[in-house]
């Protein structure tokens, strides 16, 4: 692994949230505060919007415009009503509500062990899957970064890895399946 | 590609539907058919919510060290207490 390359990835990443967070944190944490909301809260839904906002554009949108900020301020201002107005007001926080509004996805305790072990042992392998299907890379970039000559065996070292990670699924589901007999 | 990553990419197609609607039926209808197919497929399909939620766990930690290092830094005093007076104010 090419860990300048990766570096430089991770760095643009910093770079752009940085940049995201001069410019519009103050006016999400102006609003909370106006609100009545805590810093806390104004953190928390603000970074869920970063998240939700980077899904969106994945790598794609490293350059901010006016537009970024408008959509990562109108997420956050919609997740803080959503999660602590209306919580306050009535009844708690519907769970399944604030699962829709992140899209968050539900991590089985089985599945965090899972990950945690991918973590570790696979993390070259998950690394280049991330890249490509989380942050969006085009395939010629993954194979930059990850130090290949070329998209055709990035391509294959992919296809290698998810064949990895499916593998390390299976087991899982066949212990699981022990426990259960 | 030997043929079991020809395989992945198959699923992969039908999983980001990426196939054509042709294949996509006969993709099915293999489905159902294929036991070792069902398992493959549920297993890749598993891969990639597994994937997103490791990027999602990466990039959630990325975005904590930002705010760490505004809230923290020397460099971004005045940043932080132009925030700080939003919420503390006397």
């Amino acid at each position: 692994m090419d860990a300048v390359k990766l570096q430089e990835q991770a760095a643009k990443r910093q770079e752009l949230f940085i940049g995201l967070y001069k410019k519009v944190f103050p006016a999400v944490a102006k609003y909370v505060a106006k609100c009545g909301g805590s810093f806390d809260e104004a953190k928390d839904v603000f970074q869920d919007a970063l998240l939700s906002y980077y899904e969106k554009t994945g790598s794609a949108g490293l350059a901010i415009n006016n537009s970024d900020g408008a959509y990562v301020y109108g997420t956050a201002r919609y997740l803080w009503l959503k999660r602590y107005k209306e919580g306050r007001q009535t009844s708690p926080l519907n769970e399944a509500d604030a699962a829709n509004t992140t899209a968050e996805i539900v991590t089985v305790p089985d599945e965090n062990k899972l990950l945690s072990f991918l973590e570790t042992a696979g993390k070259r392998c998950m690394e280049l899957l991330r890249s490509f299907y989380y942050d969006k890379l085009p395939m010629t970039a993954v194979a930059q970064t990850f130090g290949f000559s070329g998209v055709r065996s990035a391509t294959v070292q992919k296809y290698k890895c998810i064949e990895k990670v499916r593998e390390a699924v299976k087991q899982k589901a066949l212990t699981y399946e022990d426990f259960l007999k | 590609m030997r043929t079991s990553l020809n395989n992945i990419a198959y699923i992969e197609a039908h999983l980001l539907k990426k196939q054509q609607p042709g294949d996509a039926l006969l993709f099915d209808a293999k489905l159902l058919l294929d036991h070792d197919l069902q398992v493959d497929t549920s297993a890749q399909k598993q891969v990639y919510t597994l994937v997103q939620q490791y990027g999602r766990r990466q990039l959630k930690q990325e975005i904590e060290a930002v705010h760490q290092q505004l809230f923290t830094q020397p460099e971004h005093l005045s940043f932080k207490q132009k925030i700080a007076r939003l919420f503390f104010r006397s």
